[in-house]
């Protein structure tokens, strides 16, 4: 393990330098939050409201917060540099290093998101504050509970984004499926909670890693609940122990499939 | 003049021909790459028939005007991402000092730059934009208006890129706030402008060109107005002016990294 630190603080010391390029992303969720604190405004007629049972104020700072988690944990690693090592044979010098490549990969993206992840939420607290105003229900003391969650959340994200990386080994360019597993999680899971769906469908939404990636942190910032805390992190347990086996299974058979042209 | 201008949308018109031939050297790729893009607009739908389920009317759109939007945005981003795809990555271009090879070129600079690179999935949002248009509001004369503020709003975000991205002649950091500006852009296309009030609407009608690229056409194919059809087409031409100008002011401030490059 000590070297996957290693790794991590090495990453996490060099983000640290590129700190105004992370502030500039605060544009981007700055106006998708902005669209959905005025969609939100528009959908609620009165303040009393209840939506799936959930106030404005809870509706906006769930998008908020599962947007934070989306725009905080956002990197090219796990997507962009996985795939472009395969294709480009890079993979062939990272292999055979003293480390396992997945592990490599997942070590440098926790190191990206440990400097992002923190800045983003300052600024959707700062942000919610001001425009959508303190959730009623919330106390400080759950974050012990929620911090694990959304750490879990974002590792569970990264292994199924890696898994698709690894795709590459067999087709070229695997991007169109990152974009349909990140428009999966974008459209159905970050902009509403499970319960606005319908009731036969919501059983098999929470089958699905939008329950573990998205809907269980989410969830617990804005109606907190120990049963339900207990619940989702068995949950996420059981997905990153699978999606860590899918993982290691999917490169286990891509590196066989490996041909090294030399350069 | 006349016989220039021809040459010149001859150039652009062969440059994205070989760009496209270039992406299809591999069939799969190119194909998988239109498909799951159509695709991934798709999944937007999703959402709406949930925000409908839940109020009828949304800010002043139904779900039929709605698609028209998102076909609209779809399409116009589609054909920019398709003909004037380099625009988006201006400030590489500029920082790295890589504009040499375009310089020495016997055309206009500026298209040439902006010509020279395709996305290929963008070819999968421009169908995409007029499939929905065609199963939600079909009618021949939308068609003709469709296409038409496909072509306006294509060159207005280009135009806005061009802008965004030429700040980089000037700053340095103009690089990812160009990226997000853009990114914004299409953050407020996909949204009824009803939702939006006061500053905000004045700001996307001027500042960010979100309403004459897509709020205004959308408006005109519901309810045609020739004075508003005027307005997008007046602003067109004077965003796109403002880029040439703008692009052309910040060029001056070039500097070459002397990178040995050949376009092929």
């Amino acid at each position: 393990m000590r070297k996957y630190a290693v790794i991590y603080r090495s990453v996490l010391m060099e983000n640290m330098q590129y700190a105004m390029d992370i502030v500039m992303g605060f544009i981007s969720y700055f106006m998708f939050i902005f669209v959905f604190i005025h969609l939100w405004n528009y959908m609620y007629s009165s303040p009393e409201e209840l939506i799936s049972g959930y106030t404005r104020e809870q509706m906006i700072w769930y998008t908020m917060i599962t947007e934070m988690m989306w725009f905080g944990a956002r990197s090219g690693t796990v997507s962009g540099q996985a795939a472009t090592d395969i294709r480009g044979g890079n993979i062939a010098y990272l292999m055979n290093k003293p480390y396992h490549y997945t592990m490599y990969i997942l070590a440098k993206h926790t190191g990206e998101w440990s400097v992002q992840l923190p800045m983003y939420a300052v600024f959707a607290v700062v942000m919610g504050m001001t425009m959508v105003g303190k959730l009623p229900a919330f106390r400080i003391v759950t974050l012990l509970a929620i911090i694990p969650c959304i750490i879990l959340g974002i590792t569970i994200n990264a292994v199924f984004k890696l898994c698709i990386s690894l795709i590459s080994f067999w087709i070229e360019d695997s991007n169109p499926f990152q974009w349909l597993y990140d428009k999966m999680i974008l459209v159905v899971g970050t902009i509403f909670p499970i319960e606005i769906f319908p009731a036969q469908m919501q059983p098999f939404l929470k089958l699905t890693p939008i329950y573990t990636v998205c809907y269980g942190p989410a969830k617990l910032v804005v109606d907190f609940n120990m049963e339900k805390c207990v619940e989702i992190l068995i949950a996420q347990t059981i997905y990153l122990a699978a999606g860590c086996g899918i993982m290691l299974l999917i490169y286990g058979r891509g590196v066989k499939k490996l041909y090294v042209n030399g350069g | 003049m006349l016989m220039a201008v021809k040459n010149q949308i001859r150039v652009c018109v062969l440059s994205t021909k070989y760009n496209i031939m270039r992406e299809m050297l591999n069939k799969v790729t190119f194909l998988t790459n239109i498909c799951f893009m159509a695709l991934n607009n798709a999944a937007f739908i999703i959402q709406w028939v949930i925000l409908f389920h839940l109020k009828k009317d949304i800010g002043g759109y139904t779900m039929k005007e709605v698609m028209l939007l998102w076909g609209l945005a779809a399409s116009t981003f589609g054909l920019a991402r398709i003909l004037f795809n380099r625009a988006f990555s201006l400030p590489e271009l500029i920082i790295n000092g890589k504009l040499d090879s375009y310089l020495v070129m016997p055309k206009n600079v500026l298209l040439s730059v902006i010509t020279s690179s395709t996305n290929t999935s963008a070819i999968g949002d421009l169908l995409y934009g007029l499939t929905v248009m065609c199963i939600f509001s079909f009618s021949v004369g939308r068609l003709f208006l469709f296409l038409l503020f496909t072509v306006t709003g294509a060159v207005i975000i280009t135009a806005f890129a061009v802008i965004m991205g030429s700040l980089s002649f000037w700053f340095v950091r103009a690089e990812a706030f160009g990226v997000h500006m853009i990114n914004s852009v299409i953050s407020f296309a996909t949204y009824p402008d009803g939702i939006f009030r006061g500053k905000v609407r004045f700001l996307l009608y001027n500042i960010i060109p979100v309403g004459m690229s897509v709020y205004m056409p959308v408006h005109v194919m519901t309810h045609f107005d020739m004075r508003s059809l005027l307005t997008v087409t007046g602003y067109t031409i004077l965003i796109s002016a403002a880029a040439v100008f703008v692009f052309y002011r910040g060029l001056r401030r070039y500097s070459s990294s002397n990178l040995m490059a050949a376009r092929m």
